[in-house]
């Protein structure tokens, strides 16, 4: 079932305008902005030399996930529920 | 993850089956994916970025900082300083007199005979300059010809009328 959708997610090129569409909500919040700030706070208290992508993945996620707003969470489940919807009566 | 393809058919078929508990399951499963796809993006840039070292350029130390602070206070300037009421003199290279700033250009026209009529009040100037003391007209310098040449275009036209 999930291979099924994630391969109808990427044929119709769906999955990328989802992302999309999420990067220019989350720039138009200012969620990237925080979470910039966030990630300076991160790097200067481990040190230049020593920040990895794992370290910044590691302590970023959680963050970033609580910190989507509502809004926008609420918009993007509501375009795949479409799509999903769409993609069954076809 | 390894995606067998899928037949079209068999994946509507597939899709089709889909009760409205799943539909909310798989919605929240992919917004996930997508979300988790966003934010490794954005690690992906500051990890360029502060191997880079482009991360901090926009910060500046606080010392700098405190140093270029912009002053509000009244009768100051944003640089903290009182503003001093200059005297804008001049002295001109041709005649070495002082002169306020604003009258510099017209003085100077006149001065080196340069400009549209000055030529001819300059030479004029200078034939008479062995007689006439030019300290005198020091003061009033920016009509020293004015007068001149109003009755000189006074008496042209009268001259025209007359004809």
């Amino acid at each position: 079932m999930k291979t099924a959708v994630n391969q109808k997610l990427i044929e119709t090129g769906e999955r990328e305008r989802l992302r999309e569409l999420l990067r220019t909500r989350l720039i138009e919040c200012g969620w990237k902005d925080q979470m910039k700030a966030y990630c300076k706070d991160i790097v200067k208290e481990k040190g230049v030399e020593n920040v990895t992508v794992d370290d910044l993945v590691a302590e970023i996620t959680p963050k970033g996930r609580a910190l989507v707003p509502d809004a926008v969470k609420r918009e993007l489940l509501q375009r795949i529920r479409t799509f999903l919807a769409q993609q069954t009566k076809i | 993850m390894q995606q067998i393809p899928l037949m079209d058919e068999e994946a509507m078929t597939l899709l089709e089956a889909i009760s409205s508990d799943e539909l909310e399951s798989l919605s929240q499963d992919v917004y996930t994916e997508v979300a988790n796809g966003v934010i490794l993006g954005l690690c992906f840039e500051v990890h360029r970025a502060v191997k880079l070292g482009i991360l901090f350029l926009d910060e500046s130390k606080e010392e700098s900082e405190k140093k270029f602070e912009i002053v509000d206070e009244i009768g100051r300037d944003v640089f903290g300083q009182v503003p001093i009421k200059k005297q804008f003199e001049c002295v001109c290279p041709n005649c070495q007199r002082n002169l306020a700033a604003s009258r510099f250009a017209p003085h100077l026209e006149k001065c080196m005979g340069m400009g549209r009529n000055s030529s001819r009040l300059a030479s004029k100037r200078i034939a008479n300059s062995g007689k006439v003391d030019s300290d005198i007209d020091d003061f009033d310098d920016g009509d020293w010809n004015y007068g001149n040449d109003r009755k000189c275009k006074y008496y042209m036209l009268s001259s025209i009328f007359k004809n």
